[in-house]
C-alpha cells in the first residue's frame, strides 16, 4: 500500500479509493486500542507538533493520543502563551516548529485556508484539524468510520445533517465524504443558517427536518454556537429547538435503527435532548473512540508513506 | 521637438483612429495628421524622429483611483515609488485616494500629496480629499479649502459614508467646489466581516462572503441622493448588477452621476479565488462571472463611463496571511493596460477605441484635468504602446514597492514601451526597444 500524499487538508481532494484506505487501516489501528498494552514501535524518532489557535479539548488530545501510541514524540504549542502573543504571524511561527525538524504539524486555526496556506510553504507534512468554516477533514473520517462499523458500508445510506450548515466545517467535509462513498446526504436548517449557496455540494436543501427524517438511517446534529443569536441568525434557542432539536418524538419518525452522531462538544437542550444523545442509537462516545484510531492511521499514513508495517 | 512617425494614433476625443504623425513642441502636441509637411518642422532645428510602425499611440491614461500610501503607509508604497508605477503602466494622471495616515483632510495634507507629485516629477498626481474629518463619516471636511489647496474630487474610499444625512450634504455642499463625491459603495452592516462575494465559491471555500447588496443597496441610495440634491456623484470600483442598475436608473433621469470599472472586476471572478493566496483579495470583491459579464456589457454601452485601476499595494508580510486575515487590495498600475489588452482587447471583447475612451478622455472629463486626449494644444502626456509585446508579470520587474498582483506569473502581451509627461519621456521598457 502506497500513501504518496504529504498533507491531508480537505476531503475533496481525496479519491473513495483513498478515503476507502484511511478507514481500512484505521480498523487494525481501532484492535490496537484494545489491546493492554497500548503502544507500537511504528514511529518511534518521529516528531508530532500540535498548533491550536482554536481551544480544542477532544480533537487535540485525540491527536496527541493517537500520536503516542503509534511511538512518536508529540509537542504542543499553546497560542495564548507563545510568541504568537506578541504579534508573531503564524508563517513565522509554523517555520520556527520547522527549523525544529518536526515531521507532522497538526493545525487547527479560525481563518479558513490557514493549514494550506502551511502546506504550501513547509516541507513538512500537515494535518488540518479544522480551518475556519472550510474543512474538517479527521472529524469526517471518523464519522464515516464510526457509520461503516454500523453498517458495514455507507453506499445508499441517507445521512441528515441538521444546524448551522453555513458555518459548519463539520457539515461540509461529511458531505464530501459521505456523497463520495455513494451515500446520500440531505443539509437542514432554517434558511439563515442554510443559504441557497450550499448546494455547491450537490446535495439536497432542506428547511424541514421533520420530513427530511422519515427513511433516514443516520442522523448528525451540529453544535449550535449560541452568539449566532445575537447576530440574529436565529431569534431563539426555544423556537431552534422546537423546528431543528433532535427530541426522543422527533427520532420515532426516523425509526429504532438511525443512527445519532454529534462532533461535540454537545449543547444538551439545545440542538441534542439528552435522551437522545445517550439513548442506544447514539455513538457520540463510538465516534471519540474511532477518532483516535482514524487519527492513528492518517498519521501513520502520512509519516510511513503506507511503507512499514504499523500492526506488528 | 518630437515627431513621431506612422504612429497608430487612438484619440477619441477628436475622432481620430489610424495612422497618424504627431509632432510635439515645448512640450505640448503641435500637429497631428496623415503626413505633416516638414516645412512647417523646421523653424528651430532638427527634430528627433521616431518611427512608430506597428505601434500605439494613446493618449496618456487618466487613472481616477489610486492609493499611493503617502503619507504613513511608505512602507507599501510612496508617491515617488507610485509614479514610477504609473508611467511604467501608462499611467500620465492619476487621483491618488485620501485614506492615508493621516487622512487627508486638511489644506496642508492636500498640498503636500500635490507637492510630493511635482517632486517626483513623473505621472500628474491629482489629490483626492476626504469627504469627511478623519474620514469618519460624521462631519463634512473644509471643500472649499480643500479644493484652493488642489483638491480634485472628495472620496471616503476604503469605506463607505454610513449616514445617508452626511453623504446627502456631502453632495449638496460639495457644490461649491464643481468636484465630483466620489462614493465608496459599501454598507458596513451588509458587508459583516465578508472577504469575498457571498455565492458558491465563499461557500466552498468556507470564507464570509458579502452579498452584493453590500454595494449596490448604497449606490441606490447615493444616486437618489444625487438626483434630489442636484450634487455631483461619482461611484467608485462598480462590481454588482445592482449597481448598474441603480447607476442606469440614474442616467435615465439625466441625474448627474458617473462610474467606474477595475479591471480585475472585468476578468476574473469569484471562482478564480484561491484559498490561500490573499492576492486576489479586494475590496469590493471579484464578481460572479453573471456580474463580471454584464459589468463587460455596461462597459462597452457606456453605462459605465471609465475604467480606473484602483491600485491598492500591500507589503509582502500583510499579504503572506491566511486569507481573512489579509488586508483588501490588488497593486494594477503596472498591469492593468497589458491585462485589459490581453483578457478584453485581444480576444475582441472590448474595443481600442472605446478602450482610450475610458481609460483617458472620460476621467480627464470628469475630474476637470488638462489631459486624455492628444488634441492640438495639449499637454504632450503619450503612451506608445507595443500590442505585440509579451511579458510574464514578474515581482522583481515592479517599479512599485508592492507586488500584490492576482496577475503574478501570468503572461501578458500588449504593453506600454515608452511613456512621455509633457513631451518629456519618462519611461522606455528596455527589452522592448
Amino acid at each position: 500500500m502506497n500513501w504518496p500524499r504529504k498533507d491531508l487538508l480537505d476531503i475533496a481532494a481525496l479519491s473513495a479509493e483513498e478515503i476507502e484506505i484511511i478507514l481500512d487501516t484505521a480498523v487494525s489501528m481501532k484492535e490496537v486500542l484494545t489491546r493492554p498494552v497500548k503502544k507500537l514501535p511504528t514511529l518511534r524518532g518521529k516528531a508530532v507538533a500540535m498548533l491550536f489557535y482554536e481551544t480544542s479539548t477532544r480533537t487535540r488530545s485525540s491527536f496527541e493520543t493517537a500520536a503516542k501510541i503509534l511511538g512518536a514524540d508529540t509537542s504542543s504549542l499553546a497560542v495564548a502563551q507563545s510568541s504568537v502573543s506578541k504579534g508573531e504571524s503564524l508563517l513565522d511561527t509554523a517555520k520556527t516548529l520547522a527549523a525544529m525538524n518536526i515531521d507532522l504539524l497538526v493545525v487547527r486555526h479560525a481563518a479558513s485556508g490557514a493549514p494550506q496556506f502551511l502546506a504550501e510553504r513547509l516541507p513538512l507534512g500537515v494535518i488540518n484539524a479544522g480551518d475556519g468554516q472550510h474543512a474538517h477533514p479527521t472529524q469526517a473520517l471518523l464519522d464515516v468510520y464510526s457509520m461503516r462499523e454500523k453498517w458495514g458500508g455507507v453506499t445508499g445510506r441517507k445521512i441528515v445533517i441538521v444546524g448551522d450548515v453555513l458555518h459548519s466545517r463539520v457539515a461540509r467535509s461529511n458531505a464530501l465524504c459521505l456523497t463520495k462513498l455513494g451515500a446520500e446526504v440531505v443539509l437542514v436548517g432554517p434558511p439563515t443558517l442554510l443559504p441557497p449557496e450550499m448546494d455547491y455540494l450537490g446535495v439536497r436543501l432542506s428547511y424541514d427536518f421533520d420530513r427530511e427524517l422519515a427513511g433516514a438511517d443516520g442522523v448528525m446534529a451540529l453544535r449550535l454556537q449560541l452568539e449566532r443569536q445575537q447576530s440574529g441568525l436565529f431569534p431563539s434557542l426555544r423556537e431552534y429547538n422546537r423546528l431543528y432539536g433532535l427530541t426522543r418524538e422527533r427520532m420515532a419518525r426516523a425509526g429504532k435503527e438511525c443512527l445519532v452522531l454529534h462532533p461535540g462538544p454537545m449543547n444538551r437542550g439545545v440542538e441534542i435532548m439528552s435522551d437522545v444523545a445517550d439513548s442506544p442509537q447514539s455513538v457520540i462516545e463510538t465516534q471519540v473512540t474511532n477518532g483516535v484510531a482514524v487519527r492513528m492511521a492518517l498519521i501513520y499514513l502520512l509519516l510511513s508513506g503506507g511503507a512499514v508495517d504499523a500492526v506488528a | 521637438m518630437l515627431w513621431l512617425k506612422n504612429a497608430r494614433v487612438v484619440d477619441p476625443a477628436q475622432g481620430i483612429s489610424g495612422i497618424r504623425d504627431v509632432f510635439v513642441r515645448d512640450g505640448r502636441i503641435l500637429m497631428i495628421g496623415r503626413s505633416i509637411p516638414t516645412d512647417r518642422l523646421t523653424d528651430g532645428g532638427e527634430p528627433e524622429t521616431l518611427d512608430c510602425a506597428g505601434k500605439y499611440l494613446f493618449p496618456g491614461l487618466v487613472d481616477a483611483h489610486v492609493h499611493l500610501r503617502e503619507p504613513g503607509q511608505e512602507y507599501k508604497e510612496d508617491i515617488a515609488s507610485g509614479s514610477r508605477a504609473a508611467v511604467r503602466g501608462g499611467v500620465t494622471s492619476l487621483i491618488c485616494m485620501a485614506n492615508t495616515s493621516p487622512v487627508i483632510d486638511s489644506q496642508a495634507l492636500v498640498a503636500f500629496v500635490a507637492r510630493q507629485g511635482r517632486r517626483a516629477g513623473l505621472a500628474h498626481v491629482y489629490p483626492a480629499a476626504a469627504v469627511t474629518k478623519g474620514m469618519a463619516g460624521e462631519e463634512l471636511t473644509e471643500m472649499a479649502e480643500l479644493k484652493a489647496s488642489g483638491a480634485i474630487a472628495f472620496s471616503d474610499d476604503g469605506r463607505g459614508v454610513q449616514n445617508g444625512e452626511i453623504m446627502r450634504l456631502a453632495l449638496e455642499y460639495a457644490k461649491l467646489t464643481g468636484c465630483p463625491v466620489v462614493s465608496h459603495c459599501e454598507d458596513a452592516a451588509l458587508a459583516g466581516k465578508g472577504v469575498m462575494r457571498r455565492g458558491r465559491a465563499s461557500a466552498a471555500l468556507g470564507l464570509a462572503g458579502m452579498p452584493g447588496a453590500a454595494e449596490s443597496a448604497m449606490a441606490a441610495r447615493d444616486v437618489l441622493l444625487a438626483g434630489e440634491t442636484g450634487g455631483k456623484l461619482h461611484l467608485a470600483h462598480v462590481s454588482t448588477r445592482g449597481t448598474l442598475a441603480a447607476l442606469r436608473a440614474g442616467k435615465a433621469a439625466g441625474w448627474d452621476v458617473t462610474a467606474e470599472v477595475n479591471p480585475h472586476h472585468l476578468i476574473l471572478t469569484d471562482e478564480d479565488v484561491p484559498l490561500t493566496n490573499s492576492a486576489f483579495k479586494v475590496n469590493p470583491p471579484l464578481p460572479s462571472a453573471e456580474d463580471r459579464d454584464a459589468l463587460l456589457l455596461a462597459l462597452a454601452d457606456g453605462t459605465i463611463d471609465m475604467l480606473a485601476s484602483d491600485h491598492a499595494p500591500h507589503a509582502w508580510e500583510e499579504k503572506a496571511r491566511p486569507f481573512a486575515e489579509a488586508p483588501f487590495g490588488m497593486t494594477a498600475l503596472e498591469t492593468a493596460l497589458p491585462a485589459i489588452w490581453t483578457y478584453l482587447v485581444q480576444p475582441g471583447k472590448l474595443s481600442v477605441e472605446r478602450l482610450v475612451d475610458a481609460f483617458a478622455r472620460r476621467p480627464a472629463e470628469r475630474f476637470a484635468l488638462e489631459a486624455g486626449t492628444l488634441r492640438p494644444g495639449m499637454p504632450a502626456d503619450m503612451v506608445l504602446f507595443d500590442p505585440e509585446y509579451q511579458e510574464i508579470v514578474t515581482a522583481s520587474d515592479m517599479a512599485s514597492k508592492s507586488v500584490n498582483t492576482p496577475f503574478l506569473g501570468r503572461t501578458l502581451r500588449g504593453y506600454p514601451v515608452k511613456t512621455w509627461v509633457g513631451g518629456h519621456l519618462v519611461f522606455e521598457r528596455p527589452a522592448a526597444v
